[in-house]
């Protein structure tokens, strides 16, 4: 805790705000925290990458925060209640899920990384781009929604194929909700077709911002250990993990 | 976050045009904003792009706004309009902030507790905002009714800008939303606004005065200072947007009957003349 304070103390606040401006772009690196997000399909593994790097990191003793798509107690209660009475249209679910991720931005994500955090994310803007996207809704409107979002350090995109992805969910499932299989769109009657169609449509928007975004792609059909290590070897190499050490100041 | 160049859609052209008059041309925006003025009449159903699955041809009726500070009259006005044009046999729908099923008491609860941080608020006023277009105004249009809208984008916007959030992002934010028939703007001094709304509760409130800005710890400077803000966001808008000013100062009836003569000859209603019945004669002063 004292290190960490006495390093706090060295930086002193910016005269000019360095938190991204609702609109305009992010300044790279205008703050000295790291952030990490999982992307891919439902029943890519991305979640569980995601909780074993975390473990990883924790064990290790590391500053970190996680963080959860479309988990902030303000707006939960208003999603609840749009998806039981079937309320939500392509706009609305879009921009019920932007004031989520606006919550959590502005309260969580943003003050950590100003703070000297690792900041960890299951699912950022990329979701809604792909799954909103895949509902309709026009990309230039999706990316100007989320332009106040910090440019992740690393966005790993856990790549299945869709056969692999839809038989891990219906196998693991009793039943598909309404919205998860994308039963707003009228694709089919059946629900698991439905979300097949749904998932194949977010695939691909996924696999549309693989350069575009600077995806780093893992084959989601790896044994688990296996994709973990690449994973760790992957943020070990590219994010300076010593200045998130508890002891920072005295290893260096 | 990097944006990637894509072809602009060709924006369908409403098919049913108004009986607008031709407007005169705004100036032109520097840098192609997402939402342009109103250039031409009211052809384009939308200031950007379409609404998600909307067919803009299915329109039929009038949406009219009344935009305006707190305390400049507008809610006594709809009340008016609504009867005069009830009496003159039109179906009429209303709208305003914080009325959707989808967030409209979500919104009053983030308000009273007041743990919510600007964009999330913007956030949540714009799904509010795009319920009430889905689920009552384009219904209503569709059906050919006339939406009396108390307050609209503009406010919305004027909201965040103040607050800092860019200007463009709010724009683009409302890109979706349908442009009005008519869009009116009752104009008052900040000063005379805050002696209404003081009648109305006997206080100020929190929001209303802009206390989350910090502008000042003195409620009515506070008040003040904030709705000038929004006075000159309005300002700005009122040009762009090509809203009809009308003197906010003036008495209700005075107000009503401009209001009523503008938005008669937008229907093709030939007389203007209207009385509120004894329910509504409160207002009449």
């Amino acid at each position: 805790m004292e290190t960490q304070e006495a390093q706090k103390q060295q930086r002193s606040e910016p005269a000019k705000s360095t938190l991204p401006q609702p609109g305009r772009p992010v300044p790279s690196r205008a703050y000295p925290g790291a952030l990490i997000v999982v992307e891919g399909t439902d029943g890519s593994g991305k979640s569980t990458q995601l909780y074993l790097l975390k473990r990883w990191l924790e064990i290790g003793g590391y500053r970190l925060h996680f963080t959860e798509w479309n988990s902030s107690p303000l707006v939960k209660a208003a999603t609840r209640r749009g998806k039981q009475r079937r309320l939500l249209t392509p706009t609305t679910f879009s921009l019920l899920h932007a004031a989520d991720f606006a919550d959590r931005c502005e309260r969580q994500i943003m003050p950590l990384l100003q703070g000297d955090y690792l900041v960890l994310a299951d699912r950022y803007v990329y979701t809604a781009f792909a799954r909103d996207g895949a509902r309709g809704c026009p990309e230039k409107w999706l990316r100007n929604l989320y332009r106040f979002a910090p440019i992740p350090d690393i966005t790993f995109y856990f790549r299945a194929p869709l056969d692999v992805a839809v038989q891990r969910i219906l196998s693991g499932r009793p039943k598909l909700k309404y919205y998860e299989a994308g039963m707003d769109l009228g694709l089919s009657y059946d629900r698991a077709e439905s979300f097949r169609l749904f998932q194949a449509r977010i695939l691909e928007g996924y696999d549309n911002m693989v350069e575009s975004d600077n995806f780093v792609v893992l084959d989601g059909t790896l044994p688990v250990n296996k994709l973990q290590k690449q994973m760790r070897d992957i943020v070990a190499s590219r994010i300076d993990l010593k200045r998130f050490a508890p002891h920072a100041a005295e290893a260096e | 976050m990097p944006e990637p160049e894509k072809p602009e859609k060709p924006e369908k052209e409403k098919a049913a045009a108004t009986a607008e008059p031709q407007q005169p041309a705004a100036p032109p925006v520097a840098a192609k904003p997402p939402m342009p003025p109103l250039e031409e009449e009211a052809s384009l159903p939308f200031f950007g792009e379409p609404l998600v699955g909307f067919d803009p041809s299915e329109i039929s009726g009038s949406l009219i706004v009344i935009e305006g500070m707190d305390g400049s009259g507008r809610s006594t006005q709809i009340s008016l309009l609504q009867e005069w044009l009830e009496s003159e046999g039109f179906s009429v729908q209303t709208s305003g902030l914080r009325r959707s099923n989808l967030v409209g008491r979500d919104i009053d609860q983030l308000l009273a507790k007041n743990a919510v941080t600007r964009l999330t608020l913007a956030l949540m006023y714009s799904t509010d905002f795009f319920d009430q277009i889905e689920h009552r105004i384009v219904p209503a249009l569709k059906s050919g009714a006339v939406v009396l809208a108390d307050r609209y984008v503009f406010t919305l916007i004027a909201r965040g800008v103040v607050r800092g959030i860019n200007r463009d992002y709010l724009s683009g934010l409302y890109a979706m939303a349908l442009r009005p028939h008519l869009t009116f703007w009752l104009n008052v001094r900040p000063e005379t606004a805050f002696g209404r709304e003081f009648k109305k509760a006997q206080a100020i409130s929190y929001w209303e005065a802009g206390r989350d800005m910090s502008l000042s710890h003195d409620l009515y400077w506070s008040f003040i200072r904030y709705q000038t803000m929004i006075k000159r966001e309005f300002e700005a808008q009122a040009k762009k947007y090509n809203f009809i000013e009308l003197d906010g100062e003036a008495s209700v009836p005075t107000v009503n009957k401009l209001l009523r003569q503008r938005i008669a000859e937008h229907l093709g209603i030939r007389g203007t003349k209207y009385a509120p019945s004894s329910a509504l004669a409160h207002l009449w002063r």
